[in-house]
């Protein structure tokens, strides 16, 4: 069941979402009162299912619709995939941050590294190397480029 | 039923391919050059299997014509059951496939290794020419032990979801595969659970029933859960007992593309397919059979791989068997 905490003041509220997103999701009650910015973090969402899909696409473009700016940032690889594969996810709101996954080529530990959208798109898309942060090996980007990045290039 | 196994393909790797599955389904290959010979599988009164390399929408819509010809491409020697196509684009670039009364089956030609998908492939095949190819048993390689598990209520979909991801990660996949297939086995128990009851008209009884309720599933609406790991191939399968599966509508949800402006999910129906596309297209293979009015069991493949990267690019197939 996911849960959240909210922060923030006046006219901005952040929400950090954790926990899958699934059937017992009821946004309405969990978000409570949206001013007029909302940031989405959703850095501990593992994971999305369909009915938890939907009701994440209702409750954002109602919240568009009355004129709230969305911002989606450290979004999480779940996240991202349905980003890129639902044309209407973010609601028309902004992508600032997302999580992008390594594999360690020596120890073979999955990592995750936080980008910005933006730098991304100055870099021209190129993923850099990590160091693992549990052996001395190389980390490098585990996902298929043209899709995991697919949503900058639209 | 179904001595040789027919490939009408030009391709070395298609020969490869069904040669590995012909000899793991116990069949006899014979390569054919022209479409017309496809036919004399198709007349074949032992049901020959037919795997067609499937290059162009013209490919198939010659084939539908030949078939039309020489034998009726709606009689009763025409069955989707037995063919399998082979494509280099993936499923949702085919939607005339979809359409077609001939599919049956959809392999990705990402073989890797054509000897070794073909040997697990032809373990699906040896099984669909069984009089009914219900089991994960079937599929999965000789050293899998299958486990059953019978959810006593719709509660417990979660649950058994998240023992599912457990099991998967003590198998050895990495955290992002364990999330795909217990996306996968989570969207499959929830259509056993609230897609397929139907009632004696056919029309569905809990296909709007929010997906949070709790009810039990007792009598014809028991659902069971099957896992098995082979040492490369985890499968799971959901089972339940209406056999209500609408091919044409499975089929056209699994080659949908969510991206393209007409296909926005409508958060007002409950609508499936959303979640089973997306299994499909992050390395899943499934097995969907179903025996009209009795039990359905759709199946779900995920081979281990050395990264998450490999695991989308695995080896992949949509299959169907379905009898009526």
């Amino acid at each position: 069941m996911v849960k959240v905490v909210r922060e923030g003041s006046g006219n901005s509220l952040t929400i950090r979402l954790s926990g899958p997103i699934e059937e017992s999701v009821n946004f309405e009650e969990i978000v409570g009162a949206v001013p007029g910015e909302l940031r989405v973090i959703t850095k501990d969402v593992p994971r999305i299912n369909s009915v938890g899909v939907k009701a994440w696409i209702k409750f954002f473009q109602g919240v568009s619709v009355k004129g709230t700016k969305l911002v989606f940032a450290e979004c999480s690889t779940a996240i991202v995939e349905q980003i890129n594969l639902i044309s209407n996810f973010t609601s028309g709101g902004r992508v600032e941050s997302i999580y992008v996954p390594f594999a360690c080529g020596q120890c073979k530990a999955e990592l995750i590294g936080l980008f910005a959208c933006d730098a991304l798109k100055a870099s021209g898309l190129e993923i850099p190397d990590l160091q693992c942060s549990k052996c001395p090996g190389k980390a490098v980007f585990d996902d298929i480029p043209e899709e995991y990045l697919g949503f900058l290039q639209r | 039923m179904g001595n040789n196994l027919v490939l009408f393909s030009q391709r070395d790797e298609d020969l490869a391919f069904c040669g590995a599955v012909a000899a793991s389904a116990g069949l006899s290959l014979r390569k054919v050059n022209r479409l017309s010979e496809v036919v004399d599988g198709v007349r074949d009164p032992e049901r020959s299997v037919i795997f067609v390399d499937l290059g162009s929408a013209e490919t198939l819509s010659s084939l539908e014509q030949v078939l039309q010809a020489e034998v009726g491409l709606f009689s009763e020697l025409v069955n989707g059951n037995y063919f399998h196509f082979i494509s280099d684009a993936d499923f949702e670039e085919c939607p005339w496939l979809a359409e077609s009364p001939l599919m049956g089956s959809f392999i990705l030609r990402n073989y890797r290794d054509p000897n070794e998908a073909g040997t697990r492939y032809g373990r699906l095949v040896g099984s669909s020419l069984k009089d009914r190819a219900f089991g994960l048993a079937g599929v999965l390689g000789p050293s899998a032990r299958v486990q059953k598990v019978r959810l006593g209520r719709s509660t417990q979909k979660q649950e058994a979801v998240e023992a599912v991801r457990g099991y998967v990660v003590a198998a050895g996949f990495n955290n992002r595969m364990a999330t795909v297939v217990a996306n996968a086995v989570d969207e499959s128990l929830m259509n056993a659970i609230f897609d397929a009851p139907v009632d004696a008209s056919g029309k569905q009884e809990k296909a709007m029933v929010p997906r949070s309720e709790d009810f039990p599933l007792d009598g014809k609406n028991q659902v069971e859960m099957e896992i098995g790991f082979d040492g490369k191939v985890i499968g799971v399968s959901a089972i339940d007992q209406f056999g209500s599966i609408d091919k044409n509508r499975l089929l056209r949800h699994m080659s949908k593309v969510y991206m393209n402006e007409a296909y926005k999910v409508k958060s007002t129906s409950a609508g499936a397919g959303l979640g089973l596309s997306s299994s499909f297209q992050s390395g899943g293979s499934f097995f969907f059979v179903c025996d009209s009015g009795v039990r359905s069991e759709a199946m779900l493949f995920f081979s281990i791989e050395e990264n998450y990267r490999k695991f989308r690019e695995q080896f992949r197939f949509l299959a169907t068997q379905f009898y009526f």
